[in-house]
């Protein structure tokens, strides 16, 4: 009996370290989408892939274009319950996106300039370029806006997603 | 009060005048309310404020606010160039006062607040080194050394998370770890509450900074000394430890012009010179040199501290470390979150030489194909950026009596 409770001590103990270390080596990556949004969502590499799917264009450090795909800001604020198109009148163009990366990186959008009723302009949250998974350090999930002429605001690793309101 | 003007490019045609931002604290929420985090928002500088004209004057407390009608602690007049921007981190229930200030002052040099009365906050963050100690490794009131290498507090107001991996939001969380460390200070709160109120001089001061009186009856003489107040003017007093009088301030303001290794230095951190742009500044960026983020600058390969992923579990930050401010960084050696590096010329022929690959290497040091990108400096290169390193030191700031021990028993 001593023998059974010892064994059985021992695996429970066994599989419950073998469950953490799992679970902190694994700590697969999502983004957080919150802030001005009717259903906060967590988006991990699966539920992008189950998102509608938009490709979109843009050169790397070294000057090469390269085809990005991953899902349009645009249908992840669909998702969440974002003011756009009609909705985004009055005070709700007084809203802003911000975009925070792993290392703390941010940067700024207006709502707006990702709406396609102001733009045609897809801004996506990527997560393959050229049909593959993008590569460490920059992934698994960048912004992609097509078309600038500067790419800092092309963030690596994204982690989260804010749409606020600026209330100055 | 705000004497402020546009800055379209730092460094150019500011002769007319300095601009400065002099802002008062607006005190809302009270004494006793929990730490807000980081999520608090200041008054500081903001134009129209409810307290704009009026820094150092007699607070009386919002209408209705449990102040009100009630002389109270006198509003810091923080003041700061304009050029370091706004985005400071002040709690909404930590404001600055003239006397949370001086009692964080005197309980940063308080080394009753350690267990056997040997070491204070001021122990490692000595003020002549701009607030590090000078050592690889710092020492608790126990002789153990600390994991990692002691902080520069210089400019921490405008830092949201503390320590090389980011774990503390605020400096009312980070001050918490050394004071409670087993190995550090090694004395709870609880402890040091007791013995503070059993010195008896702290009474009136802690009163003054956080009030006392028909407001809160129970914080009446002693019982004014808490936990949280301990650690809420030690915060205090870190956040008006500015420093901005180095003669890189000078040369941003119009009243200094670099020599030309100065200059050139200038450029190969910043870019926009003639020659190469060495990208510095992608980490290093704008004049309080910092841009709050973490990265792997290619030290290791495989890494004996995690960083980052010891807060984030994400195998993507492992060996990422907070960028540190550049400020008066020629008194802060060693360098690096485990001060490796003796020297700058050794920090510098890192970044020349050393780059270590990695998954995790910053992409900043990286080529277009995701190799590893040493700097190749020259020596030239490397005479001209620690010639503007050098002028990153603030001699004001190292001797500023306002920030000296009080030395008051």
């Amino acid at each position: 009996m001593k023998l059974l409770v010892f064994a059985v001590a021992a695996f429970m103990l066994t599989t419950g370290v073998r469950g953490q270390s799992a679970g902190s080596a694994a700590g697969a990556a999502v983004v957080k989408v919150t802030g001005e949004v009717t259903r906060p969502l967590t988006l991990t590499a699966a539920d992008l892939a189950a998102m509608p799917r938009t490709t979109a264009m843009a050169k790397d450090k070294g000057g090469v274009e390269h085809s990005f795909t991953g899902v349009a800001l645009r249908d992840i604020f669909k998702e969440a319950g974002v003011t756009t198109g009609r909705q985004l009148r009055g005070e709700n163009l007084a809203k802003y996106v911000l975009v925070t990366c792993a290392d703390n990186y941010q940067v700024v959008f207006s709502l707006a300039e990702l709406d396609l009723s102001f733009t045609d302009r897809m801004v996506i949250l990527a997560d393959q370029m050229e049909g593959k998974p993008l590569a460490a350090g920059v992934g698994p999930f960048r912004i992609i806006v097509p078309g600038e002429k500067k790419p800092a605001r092309n963030c690596f690793q994204v982690t989260g997603i804010a749409v606020k309101f600026a209330k100055d | 009060m705000i004497m402020q003007m546009p800055f379209r490019k730092y460094g150019f045609g500011l002769a007319a005048g300095l601009a400065f931002v002099l802002g008062a604290q607006a005190f809302i929420g009270g004494p006793g309310v929990q730490f807000a985090g980081r999520s608090g928002v200041p008054f500081a500088g903001r134009p129209g404020g409810p307290f704009a004209g009026r820094p150092g004057g007699p607070f009386t407390g919002r209408p209705g606010g449990p102040f009100a009608g009630r002389p109270g602690p006198t509003p810091y007049p923080l003041s700061y160039p304009s050029y370091y921007g706004n985005r400071i981190d002040i709690p909404a229930d930590n404001p600055l006062s003239v006397e949370g200030v001086a009692l964080g002052r005197r309980l940063f040099y308080e080394k009753r607040l350690s267990a056997n009365n040997t070491v204070s906050c001021g122990t490692c963050h000595l003020q002549r080194l701009a607030f590090t100690d000078g050592r690889r490794f710092s020492v608790g009131f126990d002789g153990t050394p600390t994991k990692r290498n002691a902080m520069s507090l210089a400019n921490s107001l405008w830092v949201r998370n503390f320590f090389w991996d980011g774990r503390a939001a605020g400096l009312e969380a980070q001050a918490v770890t050394p004071l409670t460390d087993p190995h550090e200070m090694g004395q709870s709160l609880d402890s040091s509450v007791l013995k503070l109120r059993a010195l008896g001089s702290y009474d009136g001061a802690f009163s003054a900074a956080f009030g006392s009186g028909a407001f809160d009856s129970a914080a009446r003489g002693a019982a004014a000394i808490t936990p949280e107040r301990i650690v809420r003017a030690i915060a205090q007093f870190e956040r008006t430890l500015i420093s901005a009088n180095a003669p890189y301030d000078r040369y941003l303001q119009g009243l200094y012009r670099f020599t030309p290794l100065e200059q050139e230095g200038y450029e190969l951190f910043f870019g926009g010179g003639p020659g190469r742009s060495l990208g510095c500044a992608n980490c290093h960026g704008g004049p309080r040199t910092l841009t709050e983020t973490y990265h792997n600058n290619g030290l290791d390969s495989v890494f004996a501290d995690p960083g980052r992923e010891g807060v984030t579990g994400m195998a993507y930050d492992r060996g990422r470390f907070r960028v540190v401010t550049l400020r008066n960084i020629a008194l802060t050696a060693p360098y690096m979150h485990d001060g490796r590096l003796a020297t700058l010329p050794q920090v510098l022929d890192h970044y020349s030489d050393h780059i270590a690959g990695g998954p995790t290497l910053s992409p900043t040091l990286r080529d277009a194909a995701g190799r590893p990108e040493p700097l190749h400096l020259s020596a030239g290169e490397k005479k001209a950026l620690l010639a503007f390193l050098n002028t990153l030191t603030d001699s004001t700031f190292i001797t500023d009596p306002r920030f000296s021990d009080p030395k008051i028993d």
